[in-house]
């Protein structure tokens, strides 16, 4: 069995009159431990589809399967621990709060977990995360003290908070220079082979996708190749 | 590192716009304060009429015709009035059916500089051999019945009257009289009268100073016999002697209640209109707080916020402002309350002053509503908010 398996996935939008396919009729198999790039233009639906897995949208037909149970049969309260429990993000922008430090940022996901609110080495475990995306000296620095990659590192240290199984990353190195770009990517295979996470990253960077161990392109909401 | 909880989120959440956290508190304090200045009026007036009549110990006050007005204002709001009526009076109204006992007392306003070496105040003369209006408060006082030429100050007389130390000298309507003690206080109009018995008033009417003439008194309390009902009994006496007023115990006060009506009335529309204002102002604010915030959401929900941990934070926020708010509203309230309450004219004489338990209700109801139309104003932005499918907000730019 997959970790994840997609079943004919549609997400429509209605604007207007007009119905705009996002994804359409899209079915995937992703491996757990796999580390998978996928390209595509704007607007080809690649941002849908991980954000469906992620289960922070609900598709408009269609099966995702983790370990075999459809996350889109889950009510509200469900969704939101399989986002908490399995799955950590990345956003194509600094997705963090101004007003907490570093380290408050980290510990937001198990703020939010019922098993991690009581766990007393939050405060520990979050500082490990930190150290582990290089910037263990950065707890106490708020996001706007920190640089782009540095943030994009407290990000990581933040999905990788409640042991996700799975770390979708929409494109998450879009704003950064080139150096910064390679760590961070650097960072995720580091993530992917030592943690045997799953890596899904968005990107429009075709040289980035090949870092990948397997690429799909996605076109008008459909999965064209599995390969580059 | 300090616990990470949703209240230092909620905390470093207000912090980042102090200006707007502090309209807010702002508002909801001056709402609470107005509340709690309204209530702290209302119930204190209210109560010390009521004491006021009830420690006169009286069932029935009785006046001449036309001076029941004049009475209230002698005894609860301590005015200086003057109002006579032939002593006979008394004899009448005992022979009325219900009547147990009587007292009656005659009332002088002193004028400086004329008759007297004292600030101008009221003069109450009493009889000693019937008296169970003064008698009470000055047993403690004195240990001993008044003597002839001897004067009593009410509690709150003492300063006012410029009297200085007990024991000294002093001229009333000519008339050397000796300042002996001070009465216990009654919270009625009585702490701000001089007090002299009845045997004291030929001399007084000898120097000519006074508008009081030879067999007038001023009024005449009764207590009705056990069983009887005073209202009843006050219409008889009504009935029979068309020359008096009667005030029965409950009606003590009247003018002051319908007033004090009509202020409650006034006090309601403004804190409901205060009210209102302040749930549209906490509305507008947690708007547009939700719009700023849209994205930060999204990103909590995404990363595994349930619509019950955004609720749940935005919560301590309001309640936060609301608790904080409602705080300073109950300390202004209460001190406006203390400090305002004695310059309105209607009760500036009154002694209105609310017990601890009152008070704590007071506060508590203030604190009450002060949250409760912070989370009421809050509660439809919140609910918006939490409702958003984080994908959507995250990315709106």
């Amino acid at each position: 069995m997959s970790q994840i398996e997609i079943i004919k996935l549609n997400k429509f939008y209605t604007v207007g009159d007009t119905i705009i396919p996002g994804v359409n009729e899209v079915s995937l198999n992703i491996e757990q431990g796999e580390f998978l790039s996928v390209v595509g233009h704007s607007g080809s639906g690649k941002t849908t589809l991980v954000s469906i897995v992620g289960g922070i949208l609900r598709p408009t037909s269609g099966q995702v399967l983790y370990n075999g149970c459809d996350i889109c049969e889950l009510d509200d309260n469900g969704l939101s621990e399989y986002r908490n429990k399995k799955i950590g993000f990345m956003f194509q922008f600094a997705s963090l709060l101004p007003i907490l430090t570093a380290t408050e940022n980290v510990l937001l996901p198990a703020l939010f977990s019922p098993d991690q609110q009581q766990a007393k080495d939050n405060a520990e475990k979050a500082q490990r995360c930190l150290e582990l995306v290089g910037i263990g000296e950065k707890g106490l620095a708020y996001p706007s003290q920190l640089s782009g990659g540095q943030q994009r590192r407290v990000a990581i240290a933040r999905a990788l908070m409640n042991d996700p199984e799975i770390i979708l990353a929409d494109e998450p190195t879009g704003d950064l220079d080139e150096d910064t770009e390679r760590e961070i990517m650097e960072l995720f295979s580091r993530i992917n082979e030592e943690q045997k996470v799953t890596i899904i990253f968005i990107t429009h960077n075709l040289e980035l996708a090949r870092q990948a161990k397997k690429q799909i392109r996605m076109h008008q909401g459909i999965v064209e190749e599995l390969a580059l | 590192m300090k616990k990470f909880t949703f209240l230092a989120v909620a905390l470093k959440n207000l912090k980042r716009k102090p200006f707007r956290s502090g309209i807010l508190i702002s508002a909801i304090a001056i709402l609470v304060s107005l509340l709690i200045f309204a209530i702290s009026f209302s119930i204190s007036v209210g109560s010390s009429l009521k004491k006021s009549s009830d420690r006169l110990g009286a069932d029935l006050i009785i006046v001449p015709v036309g001076a029941r007005g004049f009475a209230e204002e002698f005894l609860l709001e301590s005015k200086h009035t003057a109002f006579y009526m032939p002593k006979e009076m008394i004899k009448r109204v005992a022979a009325i059916e219900g009547i147990e006992t009587l007292t009656h007392q005659t009332y002088l306003s002193s004028i400086s500089g004329l008759c007297c070496d004292i600030l101008p105040t009221r003069i109450i003369a009493f009889d000693p051999e019937n008296d169970f209006i003064i008698k009470p408060w000055l047993q403690g006082s004195l240990g001993r019945p008044l003597q002839r030429g001897e004067a009593i100050a009410g509690f709150g007389t003492n300063e006012n009257l410029g009297l200085g130390l007990l024991a000294v000298e002093t001229t009333i309507f000519n008339n050397k009289f000796k300042i002996v003690g001070v009465l216990e206080q009654t919270g009625t109009g009585l702490d701000n009268a001089l007090f002299m018995t009845e045997e004291n008033l030929a001399a007084i009417i000898e120097s000519g100073k006074s508008p009081l003439k030879k067999g007038e008194i001023s009024i005449i309390f009764a207590k009705v016999k056990k069983g009887a009902d005073p209202d009843y009994v006050g219409r008889v006496v009504e009935g029979s002697i068309v020359d008096v007023d009667v005030v029965a115990r409950s009606n003590m006060g009247e003018k002051f209640l319908n007033v004090l009506a009509d202020i409650n009335k006034i006090f309601l529309i403004s804190i409901t209109l205060s009210s209102l204002l302040t749930i549209f102002l906490v509305w507008a604010i947690f708007s547009a707080i939700a719009n700023e915030r849209a994205k930060e959401i999204g990103i909590m929900r995404a990363i595994g916020a349930k619509e019950s941990h955004i609720t749940k934070l935005f919560f301590l926020e309001v309640l936060t402002l609301g608790i904080i708010g409602s705080l300073i509203g109950v300390a202004a309230g209460t001190l406006l309350a203390f400090w305002l309450v004695h310059t309105f004219t209607l009760i500036k004489t009154i002694s209105a002053q609310l017990n601890l338990v009152h008070q704590l209700v007071i506060a508590v109801a203030g604190l009450i509503l002060g949250s409760g139309i912070c989370v009421g104003g809050a509660l439809l932005p919140i609910n918006r908010i939490k409702k958003m499918e984080p994908l959507l907000v995250i990315k709106e730019e």
